[in-house]
């Protein structure tokens, strides 16, 4: 089997991603929590799905007190998932069926078990002396925001030991490294390398913007942090062709094409973060427009880049950054709506937040496989998971993947209490109702549904890198856009409403082609001079490939 | 080319056909005011003004000379097929030269003196008073039917909003006028609009199905409706600025008013001595008033049908005025709460069609939420629109004054409606008269 986009350095424009949880996907030695072992171990189910690049959760070194984005050691893995031979091997596995694998990567900060920055703390003479931020009073860089003001009231925080105060931007045990400091940029860079020397396709680089902190200034998106990506993406490109950069900057998407670099120089990838909680929006209000606006504001970026889309992660549904533009109306709907407003904040997994309606758990896939962008899923959405919100803020999204309808839901073998979560038990989402077994063996599952739809999609690079037009239809529960590159050209209808919906579509550009429906290779009435007419069922969606007879 | 007399007499049988045809019955007598071939090949397009029985309208007629089958694209269109004429070159098929795709893109280069060419080109349908092409989703050219001496209020409104920089009227991109009258106009085709009605029956199945309160319904409409307040403030902004404004007291409408919603009441229209009684104290209260606000053009016509939501917000479409009211009382200026009032009685119109839509009749529930869907829709549309900075300005001072203002032109729109129902559609009477009914006991 040959990796996806062997000889594509530009694979991850078509790509579909897959973001697992180490912790939570499979247990290889019995010990109540996953690990790279279980992982390998289950490499030939992510292969049958049809995914082409797994993106990995932090597994470095952590007392993981952030999730693991709170790194104690780079360089080596966190003893409960493993040994670095288990990240290698996970590696070869992958590489050997065909998929990619990327890796979270935090550059911005460490966790303060870091020996870097004890090191730090105890001798400011020492090597490692001006490796943070330290600063003798927390007056400095007032603009900069407090961003987890839930936790933390500065972005100072004393250190007893050192006598001074250190900066962090987001939790206080998570210092920020001083990027002004040229061993810290070398350090990083050594991080990189090592990781993609073992074999990693490339990194999903955690909270970007922040790297470098100047007067004057709100600390985020300086000169100063681009020109340091561009030095990482030269690195890259110089020694490790065909790896990829994915920036996490959750910023409005015309701030967020700066992470791209202004001729592709950055970031390969960025993720886009309104489009998310507008998919949502528009099923709910049945109507195209939240979907249709953003993207009309969204901006054309760099030859060679691509946006990350998706429709769930390991983190809430967030608003943060959406909220306070004045150009953006999606906040005052967020606030006004009850339902939307609970869950802010909250996290939630797809089928729970679409009631469990699986038409729509389907419509919402097909958009995020046929719009513009490299698809994401989030592990376990693709049999309808459910959450567990009593779990707190994150974990409640965090549970053990459900395999088996057996102890544990196939996840492990440990004694339950031993589990790091335990897994959902309910009837509706629990493991004997939902679980890959169950679903591998019903032809009409979610799973199998899923799967064929991936299959499709690879068939038509046009998904990943072909025009995007959204087209004319008065009926504003309707969603109609066309894909074409070359010769191939895909015509996607999404009916957004509860009830089944008509469309007339202007195709006469189109006149004389056949409309071939993909999931089922149907063909339909083919295209003349007048409107073409069709109806949907309720959520329903059409991929038509345009065909001359 | 063609002899007018020749077209006159088959005009007799067609204009009575025509969607824009405003007569009930077929015209008495037709006259061939102005003739002009303005594609001199075959087939050949030809402009017209014929007067039936003295009112103008405008013809675009196609003329096709020695084929056999008539082409496909008046396959289902027989009404837009006049007939046989006689034409130098033998007997002429002659028709609707706005369904004739290559006609319409000469049409377009004629109107456009040569400054805007297109390739394809589609009908929209379902359009009343007038004909409209769109051009490569691009562009979108009206041809007026019946026409007025003197400008049209689209063209005039829309290309004054459109240079006073207003962003949400569809640029025009040319006009075409002969002999003084406006006779269409060509302007940026909004691409991924649909109109305030679809929008508001969307969110009211919504509404019906979940039953839900409408603020806790997925549908919810009171974003839309609170921005398309603030659209419509801006417009009314936009349109003092452009038209000026004046400040008669009291203003020439409150007669009006007076004198429409008198004589409902004369007439029976409120089938109660009590509702004579309470349209004099209306009036009364509404001739009593110091403070009526500002009087500017406004838009005349204001529905839910005349605002597209489109990617970048609501835009505003249509300033002709109701095409039954005479030229000039539709360029007089007006009150802003006119449209205002509009508005609101489309808010009730959608509630009640929605609901009809799924009546179970005497559905106590579906009533109610229906009621609830209109109080919420008109209190986020007044919000947004007071909200609005500036707009006080074109309004009377005291809230009660505004209120009565309000009231007044509503209570006029419905009058209107109750008559126009009455012709047209008297299953529908029932929802003016109910608007009546609460205006008048509020």
């Amino acid at each position: 089997m040959t990796l996806f986009g062997a000889d594509d350095p530009r694979w991850y424009e078509r790509a579909v991603f897959y973001e697992v949880l180490t912790r939570g996907f499979f247990d290889s030695n019995d010990d109540g929590t996953g690990d790279l072992r279980g992982l390998t171990a289950r490499l030939d189910y992510l292969q049958w799905l049809g995914i082409d690049c797994i993106w990995l959760l932090p597994f470095y070194s952590s007392p993981l007190r952030d999730g693991g984005y709170d790194i104690a050691d780079f360089f080596t893995v966190l003893p409960e998932y493993g040994d670095l031979a288990d990240a290698v091997e996970l590696v070869e596995e992958a590489h050997r069926r065909g998929l990619r694998i990327i890796a979270d990567l935090v550059m911005n900060h460490t966790s303060d078990a870091h020996p870097w920055f004890q090191s730090s703390r105890d001798d400011p003479t020492g090597p490692h002396g001006d490796w943070y931020v330290w600063s003798d009073d927390d007056q400095r860089y007032p603009e900069a925001r407090v961003i987890f003001v839930d936790t933390e009231k500065s972005n100072w925080t004393w250190d007893p030991t050192r006598q001074q105060y250190y900066w962090h931007r987001f939790f206080s045990h998570q210092p920020d490294l001083n990027f002004d400091n040229p061993a810290v940029q070398d350090a990083m860079v050594d991080v990189v390398r090592f990781w993609l020397d073992i074999g990693l396709d490339g990194f999903r680089l955690d909270a970007v913007p922040y790297l470098f902190e100047r007067d004057g200034t709100n600390g985020e998106n300086l000169p100063e942090t681009h020109d340091y990506l561009r030095r990482v993406r030269k690195e890259v490109d110089a020694n490790y062709p065909g790896r990829v950069l994915l920036a996490e900057a959750n910023q409005w998407p015309a701030d967020v094409v700066d992470y791209f670099g202004p001729s592709g120089d950055e970031c390969h990838m960025c993720f886009h973060f309104p489009l998310m909680p507008r998919m949502f929006m528009a099923v709910r209000r049945e109507q195209r427009y939240p979907i249709t606006e953003i993207l009309a504001q969204t901006p054309e970026i760099p030859d060679g880049c691509q946006w990350g889309i998706f429709l769930r992660n390991h983190d809430e549904l967030t608003l943060e950054m959406v909220t306070d533009e004045e150009r953006d109306y999606m906040y005052a709907e967020y606030a006004k709506d009850p339902k939307m407003r609970r869950n802010v904040g909250i996290g939630r997994r797809l089928a729970p937040l679409v009631d469990n309606d699986r038409r729509v758990a389907e419509l919402l896939h097909a958009m995020l496989f046929s719009m513009p962008g490299s698809p994401v899923l989030y592990y376990g959405d693709e049999i309808g998971m459910g959450d567990n919100i009593y779990l707190g803020d994150r974990d409640g999204v965090r549970t053990p993947m459900q395999w088996t309808p057996d102890r544990n839901g196939g996840f492990s073998k440990a004694d339950f209490a031993r589990l790091y979560l335990p897994p959902l038990m309910d009837p509706v989402y629990g493991f004997q109702a939902v679980n890959v077994e169950g679903e591998q063996r019903d032809p009409s599952s979610m799973l199998h549904w899923m799967r064929r739809l991936l299959e499709v999609r690879r068939q038509h690079p046009l998904f990943g890198t072909g025009s995007f037009e959204v087209l004319d239809a008065e009926n504003p529960s309707v969603l109609a856009y066309a894909r074409q590159q070359g010769d191939d050209l895909v015509l996607c209808v999404n009916n957004l409403s509860r009830f089944a919906q008509p469309v007339e579509l202007s195709l006469q550009r189109w006149a004389g082609k056949t409309p071939i429906e993909l999931l089922g290779r149907v063909p339909f009435p083919k295209v003349g001079e007048l409107p073409y007419f069709v109806t949907l069922g309720p959520y329903a969606f059409y991929w038509f490939q345009l065909v001359d007879p | 080319m063609i002899e007018p007399s020749a077209l006159a007499a088959a005009l007799t049988e067609y204009l009575p056909k025509q969607r824009w045809y405003a007569g009930s019955d077929a015209p008495a007598r037709v006259v061939v005011e102005r003739l002009e071939v303005l594609h001199d090949e075959w087939p050949a397009l030809v402009w017209a003004v014929v007067a039936a029985d003295g009112v103008p309208y405008q013809l675009l007629l196609g003329v096709r000379v020695g084929d056999d089958d008539p082409p496909d694209f008046l396959h289902g269109h027989d009404d837009a097929v006049l007939g046989t004429v006689p034409t130098h070159a033998g007997p002429g098929l002659t028709y609707d030269g706005t369904l004739d795709p290559g006609l319409a893109l000469v049409l377009l280069d004629c109107v456009t003196k040569g400054g805007e060419q297109a390739t394809l080109v589609r009908p929209i349908g379902a359009e009343q008073s007038n004909t409209s092409l769109v051009f490569d989703d691009r562009l979108v050219l009206k041809v007026f039917r019946r026409l007025h001496d003197g400008p049209n209020p689209d063209v005039e409104v829309t290309t004054a909003l459109a240079t006073g920089g207003f962003p949400h009227v569809a640029e025009p991109a040319a006009a075409w006028e002969r002999d003084g009258r406006d006779l269409a106009i060509v302007q940026r085709y909004l691409t991924g609009s649909t109109d305030g009605w679809s929008l508001a029956l969307a969110s009211l199945r919504d509404l019906f199905a979940t039953g839900l309160s409408p603020s806790e319904s997925g549908g919810d409409f009171g974003g839309e409706a609170w921005r398309l307040g603030e659209v419509t403030a801006r417009l009314h902004l936009a349109l003092a600025n452009a038209f000026g404004q004046e400040h008669p007291t009291p203003p020439g409408w409150v007669k009006g008013i007076a004198d429409a919603v008198r004589a409902f009441g004369a007439g029976g229209g409120t089938g109660t001595r009590q509702g004579d009684e309470r349209i004099e104290r209306f009036v009364d209260r509404m001739e009593a008033l110091q403070d009526w606000g500002a009087a500017i053009r406004v838009h005349g016509d204001f529905h839910l049908g005349q605002a597209l939501r489109t990617d970048t917000g609501w835009y505003i479409v249509d300033f002709e005025g109701e095409p039954s009211r005479p030229l000039g009382e539709r360029r007089r200026l007006s009150s802003p709460l006119k449209d205002v009032a509009g508005m609101l009685r489309s808010f009730h119109y959608a509630a009640e069609v929605g609901r009809s839509e799924r009546d179970a009749p005497g559905d106590d529930a579906l009533v109610r939420l229906g009621e609830a869907w209109e109080q919420r829709n008109r209190r986020a549309f007044l919000d947004g629109y007071l909200a609005t900075s500036g707009i006080d300005e074109l309004l009377p001072t005291d809230v009660g004054g505004l209120a009565t203002v309000l009231r007044s032109f509503e209570l006029e729109k419905a009058v209107y409606e109750v008559a126009y129902e009455t012709d047209h559609r008297p299953d529908w009477v029932a929802i003016p008269r109910g608007a009546i009914d609460r205006l008048l006991s509020g």
